[in-house]
């Protein structure tokens, strides 16, 4: 009996990514002696990676007078450090302005510290604008300062989750990693942090961080965590009604009334935010210095969107012009009314039913309904839905994974204009190939007639050779047809992109085809996200 | 796949029944991984598939003069007669390797396409003036060379005994994904990866007793890139002892038996194919073969590199500057020393130490290849020579008595080491010589894990001044890092624990962990110096510091590994049996 149920517990976890290229590489490391490797050899392996992504271009490299989000973040460094605090938020908006919350602007201070002992002359105030150092110094530093900051933020809280969830489930280590492998290789993120250039791990690091601390039931600290996280960028907040629900619940509702837990959870998140903006206050010239930022947090003066991005108001505006017919007060309202409906319907599941295994469902269909409804969304903004989206690797149901990865690449492909923009085009394709052939997208690819060492497949494995792997691809045939149309309607973009030129009247069509495949792959993920959490509410964490 | 849905369907929602089934399946799968060693593949397809992806992202790093030197050979094979091609000089990368390369350049000078000609790919130019396109395709043209090495490695992967197959997966992964391959070609830009497939082949030839093919390859590969020369005493007596003499079935009766020491057919077939192909190699140029030897062997260079790569001439040179400053601080140690050494052997005062010191500053520093010892004696190219010579001789006798594979590839790694600790003229390169025989070597006894650690660790580590650049910092310390705990990991797993008895000296190998451990944190100081060395004077005044510290602390290691190797090979009668 006991045997049995200690089978139970085992069979399921083990099955995910079986006889993937990833589960082949570390089989070997199966021995009880060796498994404390695995873990090792994934961290260095996706640091190598990325490194070797940061040898492309970055956004707005040679490409003056503005340049782009490199040059944003130098320019940060560049200001933090030579101006004092009260001049942060108000020095020469126009070129490149500090609009982000003030972790990120300390978090920039130090690294323009620490680069201008490197060398002073990348971070010189005004004389540095555009500096692009003939030997890559300047590059190499900053790209090292993501890596950096990814590796103590974003890798650590990764590989706590899917051992948290291991250690629950009784996964073996093998299993565990390679979960963590398969989110650590998310080629998005990847590519928008160590190609374009941004400090999103940080942010994704520090939710993710208060999303372990909600599973160890940590309120406070997770608390904690997550207001650093919207402290270093005001993004983060897609995922704010969840957490609140989620805190408000666990101490007024479940277990128990808890009115102790509520008052701790309350003096942290303020303590919190008090420390990270007293500097602000004390040393930069009181309530206008604060006011100023968070002016320039919020930028409500822009439009409704600005780029093009995969979301229902940029994919509707091709019928309807919103930004004639409507006032910008006007938009502002029906984004945020849109919006709201949006998340209400998880954040009010997360208020009567806070339950971990349905944490990164709700924030899925939180987060997802900001980037699709809510006011000023950028493309890159999709990193973070695809944080609890990405985070779903570590389950062992088959659908999941499967709608994960499709959804991943979809997210990569919307990515794609503003990738080509920075002359990532290697990069792009390679990291989209490189994450799906080691989670086995590509397995379906096995030539049998080849001899037997040559057909590609598990190699070290003792997996029998003539099991056929297949790839992440949802059982149910409607599902299996619409995904397959989505990767055919995307490598057809791929293909008008490259070689037919737009018509000279809609020089945007392409972009806009682009994004409407992105748009319908979100909402019906989001709607999917929706499903999830109504269908599971009695399941618990083993089946997550 | 309708088996898949139903597996998984039975774990969410049939529990109860999935007990029942469990059983057999289980004693089932047991069963097949108990059978598994047979029926696992040992395929290198994956590590091809994610190296290459590496290789791809790796197109727009840093190239070093070797991409302009390998550019300019395919527009010199590509634009010029045959008879050119060895007296073509607008470039100062005159092309210096032997005809089978330049044969394998003018091939792939065949596959220029348009955009990249148009690129300037095929300029006879005094400095290359090329763009992306070319780097494109040059960077190409190694990742698809390379395959090569992938596939002699396959085959020797599935020529070996099934029992020893996981074994020979080890040493044939640990080789394609090496560092050495991936710093040096990819990055540094050359074709080792495919050069050394050639001379892999041989090797994976002469373990299947297959003698004919092998003398083939390793003639074919000294014909590509002759620095495989320095190899070249061990095919010679292994190849001589194992195939040609007849050394079992001889008795002497008289002196007319020594022509049946001697296989007279085997002989024939092995001249026939060396000679057979020396002459397609060298043929089109045997008219103007002074001028193609000159290009090859240049005797002008000096006996170290601007950077020492780290062999015995590294230590002695950091003696030469200890004993300077030594002797210019404290002149009794001068007036000490000439009581037991006479001056044609040491500087005759302080005066002649500083005439010899201002002589060697004299400006002209970077020009001058000649290195110049102040205080120790100079070492002319005939003592290099000599003592290359010497120690080959010693590691190669063995092979005389014993050729099996186990000696042969101990004396090709003793050989390799040899000439590249000796030798004139050693390019840091040339450790892959070392490494790549003893990693086949490796297999066959624990107690050899020790040495080959150090020779890899430190060899690997001597490769980082090639890429000076801080981009690649990350990259080359990490890659090498996690090459040596999966591989240092993986031998210790398969190597066989010595039928002798446990003579290991524990404190050497932990004095050689220690060493190995202690190369990264040198490693990252010394990147971290570099960076701010514009900042501190004294750090300026020691510019070669840190190439000095690199190359005398891998010399360290590799000397130590020389010895302890040396120690095995030699006195160690129960590792050969």
């Amino acid at each position: 009996m006991a045997m049995g149920k200690r089978l139970l517990v085992n069979k399921p976890a083990e099955e995910s990514f079986y006889a993937s290229p990833m589960y082949d590489f570390l089989y070997p490391f199966r021995p009880v002696g060796n498994q404390w490797l695995p873990e090792y050899i994934i961290f260095v392996c996706a640091v190598i990676v990325r490194c070797t992504i940061g040898l492309g271009p970055y956004s707005g490299k040679g490409s003056p007078p503005l340049y782009g989000d490199f040059e944003a973040q130098r320019h940060w460094m560049e200001i933090t450090q030579h101006l004092p605090l009260s001049k942060w938020y108000w020095y020469d908006l126009q070129y490149w302005g500090l609009d982000y919350p003030p972790l990120t602007a300390f978090h920039s201070y130090l690294l323009g510290l620490i680069g201008s002992f490197f060398n002073p002359s990348w971070f010189a105030l005004e004389k540095s604008r555009g500096f692009e150092s003939p030997d890559n110094g300047l590059k190499t530093y900053m790209r090292s300062t993501v890596i950096i900051s990814d590796i103590l933020f974003y890798f650590p809280a990764v590989i706590y989750f899917t051992k948290w969830l291991g250690r629950y489930r009784n996964q073996s280590p093998i299993g565990q990693s390679i979960a963590a492998s398969a989110i650590l290789f998310q080629p998005s993120l990847m590519l928008i942090d160590h190609g374009h250039f941004q400090y999103n791990s940080v942010m994704l690091g520090l939710t993710a961080y208060a999303i372990n601390n909600l599973l160890d039931e940590y309120y406070a600290m997770a608390a904690v965590c997550f207001v650093l996280s919207i402290c270093f960028k005001q993004m983060a907040l897609y995922y704010a009604p969840i957490f609140f629900a989620y805190l408000l619940s666990r101490s007024l509702l479940f277990p128990k009334f808890n009115i102790a837990r509520l008052t701790v959870i309350a003096f942290a998140t303020l303590a919190t935010f008090a420390i990270i903006f007293a500097p602000l206050y004390f040393l930069g010239g009181g309530l206008k210095n604060i006011h100023q930022c968070i002016h320039r947090i919020f930028p409500f003066a822009r439009g409704i969107f600005e780029d093009k991005v995969a979301n229902f108001w940029c994919v509707t505006n091709v019928f309807v012009k919103y930004k004639e017919r409507f006032t910008i007060q006007q938009l502002q309202l029906y984004s945020l009314i849109a919006t709201v409906t949006g998340f209400l319907p998880a954040m009010i599941m997360t208020l009567l039913h806070p339950k971990k295994h349905l944490l990164p469902y709700v924030l899925i269909a939180c987060s997802m309904s900001f980037f699709l409804f809510s006011f000023q969304v950028h493309e890159k903004t999709i990193l973070i839905p695809l944080l609890p989206i990405t985070l779903l690797y570590s389950s062992t149901d088959w659908n999941v994974l499967s709608l994960v990865s499709w959804i991943n690449n979809v997210a990569l492909f919307t990515l794609w204009p503003l990738l080509k923009k920075d002359g990532l085009h290697l990069q792009y394709a390679v990291s989209f190939l490189l994450s799906n052939w080691l989670i086995g997208n590509f397995s379906f690819i096995t030539p049998r007639f080849l001899p037997k060492s040559l057909t590609p497949g598990p190699s070290i494995s003792s997996i029998n050779s003539d099991y056929r792997r297949r790839s992440l691809l949802p059982y149910n045939v409607v599902w299996k047809s619409f995904i397959i149309g989505t990767y055919i309607a995307m490598g057809f973009y791929h293909f008008l992109d490259q070689f037919v030129a737009p018509p000279s009247k809609y020089p945007d069509l392409w972009v806009l085809l682009n994004c409407a495949v992105g748009f319908i792959c979100f909402s019906i993920f989001w709607l999917w996200s929706y499903y999830k959490i109504f269908t599971s509410g009695s399941k618990s964490m083993k089946d997550l | 796949m309708k088996g898949d849905r139903s597996r998984q369907n039975m774990a969410v929602t049939k529990k109860p029944k999935l007990k029942k089934n469990d059983e057999p399946k289980k004693v089932l799968k047991t069963a097949a991984t108990e059978k598994g060693e047979g029926s696992k593949r040992y395929s290198l397809w994956n590590f091809w598939i994610s190296t290459l992806f590496l290789k791809l992202l790796l197109i727009p790093d840093y190239f070093s003069t070797d991409f302009d030197v390998h550019r300019n050979w395919l527009a010199i094979t590509n634009k010029l007669p045959i008879s050119e091609w060895y007296y073509e000089h607008t470039s100062q990368w005159t092309l210096d390797y032997p005809p089978f390369f330049a044969y394998f350049e003018w091939f792939l000078s065949q596959f220029v396409p348009k955009s990249v000609r148009d690129d300037g790919c095929l300029d006879i130019v005094e400095i290359g003036k090329f763009g992306l396109p070319t780097i494109v395709f040059q960077r190409l043209t190694v990742i698809f060379s390379e395959i090569l090495l992938f596939v002699i490695l396959q085959i020797y992967i599935n020529t070996t005994k099934l029992s020893e197959r996981s074994q020979s997966f080890v040493v044939a992964s640990s080789i394609v994904l090496s560092p050495g391959f991936l710093i040096i070609d990819h990055i540094h830009f050359q074709y080792n990866g495919f050069l050394f497939a050639i001379l892999i082949g041989s090797i994976v030839a002469a373990k299947n007793k297959r003698y004919i093919l092998c003398a083939v390859l390793y003639t074919t590969a000294i014909c590509f890139k002759h620095i495989f020369l320095y190899l070249a005493p061990c095919y010679f007596v292994f190849l001589l002892r194992a195939y040609v003499l007849n050394v079992n079935n001889f008795k002497f009766k008289s002196y007319k038996d020594f022509l049946f020491l001697i296989r007279w057919a085997n002989l024939l077939k092995l001249a026939t194919v060396v000679v057979g192909i020396f002459t397609i190699c060298f043929l089109p140029f045997a008219h103007q073969m002074p001028q193609v030897l000159s290009r090859l062997f240049p005797f002008s260079r000096g006996l170290t590199h601007a950077y020492w790569a780290p062999n015995f001439w590294a230590l002695y040179s950091f003696m030469d500057k200890i004993l300077t400053t030594v002797m210019l601080k404290l002149p009794y140690v001068h007036t000490f020393a000439t009581k037991f050494i006479k001056p044609p052997l040491i500087p005759q005062n302080i005066k002649e130490i500083n005439e010899r010191l201002a002589a060697n500053n004299n400006g002209s520093k970077g020009l001058v290849q000649d290195v110049f010892f102040v205080i120790l004696p100079q070492i002319p190219p005939k003592l290099t020579f000599i003592l290359t010579i010497f120690y080959q001789v010693l590691a190669v006798l063995p092979l005389l008595f014993d050729p099996s594979f186990k000696r042969f590839v101990g004396s090709l790694t003793l050989c390799g080491l040899a000439s590249f600790l000796f030798g004139w003229h050693v390019h840091e390169k040339a450790i892959m010589l070392v490494i790549i025989p003893f990693t086949f070597l490796v297999g066959f006894d624990r107690r050899l894990l020790v040495p080959f650690m150090l020779v890899a660790s430190a060899g690997y580590v001597s490769l980082y001044p090639l890429l000076y650049k801080g981009q690649d910092f990350f990259i080359k310390t990490l890659y090498t890092y996690v090459w040596c705990i999966i591989y240092f990991a993986a031998f210790r797993k398969t190597t066989k624990i010595s039928s002798s008895v446990e003579r290991r000296i524990f404190f050497l190998d932990r004095l050689a962990l220690t060493y190995i451990f202690s190369l990264l944190p040198i490693v990252t100081v010394l990147q971290i110096l570099d960076e701010v060395k514009w900042r501190y004077s004294f750090l300026q005044k020691f510019e070669f510091l840190g190439l000095m510290i690199y190359s005398v602390y891998c010399s360290l290691g590799i000397i130590s590994s020389w010895f302890a190797l040396s120690w095995l090979y030699n006195f160690d009668e129960l590792l050969w049996q």
